[in-house]
């Protein structure tokens, strides 16, 4: 296979799985899974903008949604509620 | 009931329109597209050429010299975003006294272990951050960058030692408002010190002018000892990595405070349970 | 038949136009105030790869992919920057994108702040209890 299909074969993918895990990230009641399924969202789509060929976004985005934004969420959880209700 | 029903057809009818939009040709008939745009070509060709001294920001990096070059104004703006939202966290927390540690400070926080690993490997994250920051104009990186790369920092010791050994260490609330302030000082200075060089030498200057200019024959040197440096550029990275990790490390330092103290304010201010 | 790269870069839109849906969704009809926020950031996000998907091109062939916008060569030729012109991707949407993700990063900080005052005041984060208060 040809490596422009197989790098953009790819890149359809990603974006798949990253359906699967902002649904899963909406519709989760624990809060704290709801923060991680958020933060592996992240990561798929740090890994699609080094695919995109875009190396600034990554260096923003790696520290900033999958270091930065759980750590808060999660100091606000712990000082909060930890479960959704229905 | 019916809102949800509704709510559904918004939704549906939301991602609908768009692929019909992108299908019937928005974005281009040829997806993905040959060429890049016009206007990129352009900001691609001057972003560095020896050849065009009249329009060229001297800096291999792109994105860095549309940022702070090309489109420099809409990043002064959003830095002055960012310092409402700080401000805003700031005043929210007014008034909290801080207490005092009841029991000796080695005792809080994880075991020896993790606390031996996280000194050795501060000090690598705080060097890889300079790095990213103070070569921004020659690779990828940047300002905000770094500074959210040392924004890790005083986070992981703040997790695992504890808020009282980030205190007496000298990194308190105040402390980091002033740097934060200092960088954002920085910043306006580097803005504006063409404009005061040309007004002292009596030539036309532009504010936030970076290299010199047919008709305003002022600028900062591009190349400094051989090394490229690109003007501004350099200074404006170093400032905004300092401003940017000392806004993250308030932030930290506000959501650490043991709600204890906070329900002692409220007491005192009167507000009913 | 079909072109196997058009399918897939479709496949990549589409799918980002389904998340903006479900975080939508996400912001609307869950009753909790941190879900709204992380539904928010996910909304966000999205955008701003959607402006990044924008400014990719094509393979010029099978061997040559598009270059990230960065110069590798300090005393170029002419012929070096219009070689770079013509397979570099475009450097503006990842420009704009850094701006709007910094200003996206202050309003969710001062929204976690705002849902903290608004927990210690009324001990909850249901926005049905909040709305029952009135006052």
């Amino acid at each position: 296979m040809e490596s422009d299909i197989l790098i953009i074969g790819i890149m359809g993918f990603l974006g798949l799985i990253s359906v699967i895990a902002t649904y899963l990230a909406v519709t989760e009641k624990n809060l704290v899974r709801a923060v991680l399924y958020s933060a592996i969202q992240s990561t798929i789509y740090a890994f699609l903008y080094f695919l995109l060929m875009a190396p600034d976004i990554v260096l923003v985005y790696v520290p900033v949604a999958v270091g930065l934004y759980p750590a808060i969420i999660l100091f606000l959880i712990r000082k909060t509620e930890h479960e959704e209700r229905d | 009931m019916i809102s949800r029903v509704i709510g559904a057809i918004v939704i549906t009818l939301f991602i609908a329109v768009f692929s019909l939009v992108i299908a019937l040709g928005g974005l281009g008939y040829i997806l993905p597209p040959e060429n890049v745009r016009e206007l990129a070509r352009q900001y691609l060709l001057i972003a560095y050429n020896p050849f065009n001294k009249t329009f060229t920001v001297f800096s291999p990096e792109a994105v860095t010299s549309i940022v702070w070059d090309f489109r420099g104004l809409d990043t002064l703006f959003e830095t002055v975003v960012f310092y409402l939202a700080i401000i805003g966290s700031v005043a929210l927390a007014r008034g909290i006294k801080p207490s005092k540690p009841e029991k000796d400070i080695s005792q809080y926080g994880l075991s020896p272990i993790v606390k031996t690993v996280t000194r050795i490997t501060v000090g690598m994250i705080l060097a890889i951050a300079a790095s990213i920051a103070l070569h921004g104009h020659l690779t990828p990186g940047g300002g905000f960058q770094g500074g959210a790369t040392a924004a890790v920092v005083p986070l992981l010791v703040l997790v695992i030692f504890s808020k009282y050994y980030l205190e007496t260490r000298g990194v308190s609330k105040n402390a980091m408002l002033s740097i934060r302030s200092l960088g954002l000082i920085g910043i306006g200075l580097t803005a504006f010190i063409v404009l005061i060089v040309g007004l002292m030498s009596g030539t036309n200057a532009y504010v936030f002018q970076n290299q010199p200019k047919p008709d305003a024959p002022v600028g900062l040197p591009a190349l400094f000892d051989g090394q490229v440096i690109s003007g501004t550029l350099w200074f404006f990275n170093l400032f905004e990595m300092f401003a940017v990790a000392a806004g993250f490390t308030i932030v930290f330092l506000l959501l650490s405070i043991p709600e204890r103290d906070v329900f002692k304010y409220l007491k005192e201010e009167g507000e009913e349970y | 038949m079909i072109d196997p790269i058009t399918y897939f870069y479709t496949v990549l839109l589409l799918s980002m136009a389904v998340n903006l849906g479900i975080s939508l969704y996400g912001i609307f009809y869950k009753p909790s105030l941190i879900k709204k926020i992380i539904s928010l950031t996910i909304f966000s996000d999205t955008a701003n790869t959607f402006a990044i998907i924008i400014g990719y091109i094509r393979w010029r062939a099978a061997t040559q992919p598009p270059q990230p916008p960065v110069l590798t060569n300090l005393n170029p030729a002419e012929k070096d920057l219009s070689a770079f012109a013509s397979t570099a991707v475009d450097p503006l949407p990842q420009a704009l994108v850094l701006t709007a993700i910094v200003i996206g990063l202050a309003v969710t900080l001062f929204l976690v702040f705002l849902t903290l005052q608004a927990y210690r005041l009324y001990k909850t984060t249901d926005v049905r209890e909040i709305a029952k208060l009135r006052g």
